[in-house]
């Protein structure tokens, strides 16, 4: 017991220790080992969630709660805790920071201190808001989480990257003013915000909320939740803050952080009132729309970065479909859709950033014939646009299935059947994106273009067999379901 | 049963505050109003939450709930007014209507 507290303790010190370090030894002792630090705490992340997982599965324990110091608190409630879907979680942040953090080593030239501080402030608000016990707790991660990544956005003081983060700031606080108020009105029903007292107050036996205050909270929450994760009318922000910030950044904000500051807390929001079916719908009607207009705003879009932001609006979609349904098998098809998403999302990324580095430019216009120019970046592309689609041995097309058979057994046969149509559109604007990019012949002025070196290529090369090893050793996961009796 | 009880009151005004946030914030196009506007909203959602502590009689915990709301709001005011500068830099002034940067 006592090894797993350690463990578990570490997804919030080891960040903090960093900080620690990155600002008490000198600028340019650490400016040029900025990159082991991180890249340390991501990999020290991705293994302690490995050993928690091994260690409560050998345990047969499915929740892990602990505190952090012991020492402050009077109350018997544990203000953290370990699940199965918190820990899916905490290893692709780990695995995003890790991937950033090798792009950040070629992209990142100036204020690589302040980029250390921020993504370590970062990755403290994502741990803590997955870990956390009750809902104001995770109101506050969600703001270290919010605030870090407008000032990531804002690091370099371009044009483009001011005017994204402003945009970004107004949209996201406006959400944020939401969320708050309607902790305040849940606040003011039940007395507690604590998800164990929330569970078990009088709001989760029936089928409708009672009180008008109390449908009124769980909009403004949903709402809230809605912008923070980019589902269709309120996706106004994502495509230009994704696309406005440096690649690496980029590749956390669309690789993880809309999915731990939206689906997260919509996760907990349908797990704690399971029974009311307008939230179902609420989340099936996004969810459809999403996955249609933002898949038809991909296929107009002549930037790299930002047809990869618009895809993550059309997957965020899938994502809140599978919520939808409230059975676990839903929850399941959620999760593994996250992990597939943050691998092959950030392996696009990273393509955009070995094309900025090699070619100079994004706009696919100016692009063409890089496919022999360029052999890993188009390889990897094509893998991990084959996984966006859906097609069989890959990742992507285990977790889609999981979606479409979780909404079949809910009752869904015309969700599941729009959902799979809409994976056409997907197919649709990745074909147009490789047939401009990386087919066709090369223009004069992309004739001197090399395949990019370096860490770019190491990591392209390890998502990639990533995203295909854990598409082909799927089944043992269909088959560890099934001997739950979930699937 | 009385109607406009301290209560309801507190609630209305509320309501009225957060939609004249969310009024200057659609109305004007200068940054800081914009700002002010936020803090506005902000500052309603801290009395909810007061008043949500003397309804449910739970007030300590909502004491811990408002001074961490007040801490967040002064940081993201400074986030806020420190993008707002850098942006001032590039422009010579605050009209949110120059940021025409980002389209397609």
């Amino acid at each position: 017991m006592n090894v797993l507290k350690y463990a578990a303790e570490t997804f919030l010190f080891v960040p903090f220790a960093a900080i620690v370090i990155n600002n008490v030894f000198s600028k340019k002792m650490m400016e040029k080992c900025f990159h082991l630090l991180t890249g340390a705490v991501a990999l020290s992340q991705i293994f302690a969630t490995l050993f928690c997982i091994y260690s409560m599965d050998a345990r047969g324990m499915s929740r892990f709660e602990f505190f952090m110091l012991e020492e402050l608190y009077e109350n018997d409630r544990e203000f953290f805790c370990l699940t199965p879907v918190t820990l899916i979680f905490l290893l692709c942040i780990g695995i995003v920071a890790f991937v950033s953090v090798m792009v950040a080593k070629k992209t990142i030239d100036a204020k690589k201190t302040s980029y250390v501080n921020l993504l370590m402030t970062l990755i403290i608000g994502m741990n803590g808001m997955v870990m956390v016990n009750d809902f104001f707790s995770l109101y506050v991660f969600l703001d270290v989480v919010g605030l870090s990544s407008f000032v990531l956005i804002a690091m370099f003081r371009s044009r483009k990257s001011l005017e994204g983060s402003i945009k970004y700031i107004i949209i996201s606080e406006l959400a944020t003013i939401f969320i708050l108020t309607g902790l305040a009105f849940l606040f003011m029903q039940t007395g507690s915000l604590d998800y164990m007292d929330l569970n078990s107050s009088l709001l989760q036996n029936s089928s409708e909320p009672q009180t008008m205050l109390l449908s009124l909270s769980l909009i403004l929450i949903l709402s809230g939740f809605f912008v923070k994760a980019g589902a269709v009318p309120f996706h106004s922000w994502l495509p230009d803050a994704h696309q406005s910030a440096d690649t690496s950044i980029s590749i956390l904000l669309s690789g993880i952080v809309i999915k731990i500051a939206g689906i997260y807390g919509i996760y907990v929001l349908t797990d704690l009132f399971s029974g009311v079916k307008a939230i179902q719908t609420a989340l099936a009607a996004i969810g459809i729309l999403s996955i249609v207009a933002g898949a038809l705003l991909a296929l107009c879009q002549s930037h790299f970065k930002r047809m990869i932001a618009y895809s993550s609006v059309s997957q965020m979609g899938y994502i809140l479909l599978a919520l939808s349904t409230g059975t676990t098998l839903g929850v399941v098809a959620a999760v593994a859709h996250v992990f597939s998403h943050a691998l092959f999302k950030s392996t696009l990324f990273v393509n955009a950033a070995a094309i900025h580095e090699q070619a100079g430019t994004l706009e696919m216009d100016e692009m063409g014939g890089l496919e022999h120019r360029m052999p890993v970046t188009s390889f990897s592309s094509v893998i991990a646009f084959l996984s966006t689609a859906g097609i069989p041995p890959l990742t992507g097309f285990w977790s889609k299935l999981l979606i479409i058979l979780a909404l079949w057994t809910a009752g869904n046969p015309v969700l599941a059947g729009v959902a799979l149509c809409a994976s056409i559109f997907t197919s649709a604007y990745f074909l147009r994106m490789q047939k401009k990019v990386f087919f066709g012949k090369t223009p004069e002025h992309l004739a001197s273009v090399r395949e990019v070196s370096g860490s770019i290529k190491i990591i392209e090369i390890i998502l990639t067999a990533i995203t295909t090893l854990i598409g082909i050793l799927f089944p043992l996961v269909l088959i560890f379901l099934q001997s739950r009796g979930i699937l | 049963m009385e109607l406009f009880t301290w209560e309801t009151n507190m609630l209305i005004v509320g309501f009225l505050m957060i939609l004249a946030g969310c009024y200057c914030m659609i109305r004007t196009y200068h940054m800081l109003k914009i700002i002010i506007g936020v803090e506005v909203a902000m500052k309603a959602v801290t009395m909810f939450l007061i008043l949500a502590g003397r309804i449910n009689g739970n007030m300590d915990l909502s004491q811990a709930f408002v001074v961490t709301v007040i801490v967040i709001e002064v940081i993201v005011a400074v986030v806020f007014a420190g993008v707002t500068i850098g942006l001032y830099k590039k422009y010579g002034n605050m009209d949110i209507r120059n940021l025409t940067q980002l389209k397609g």
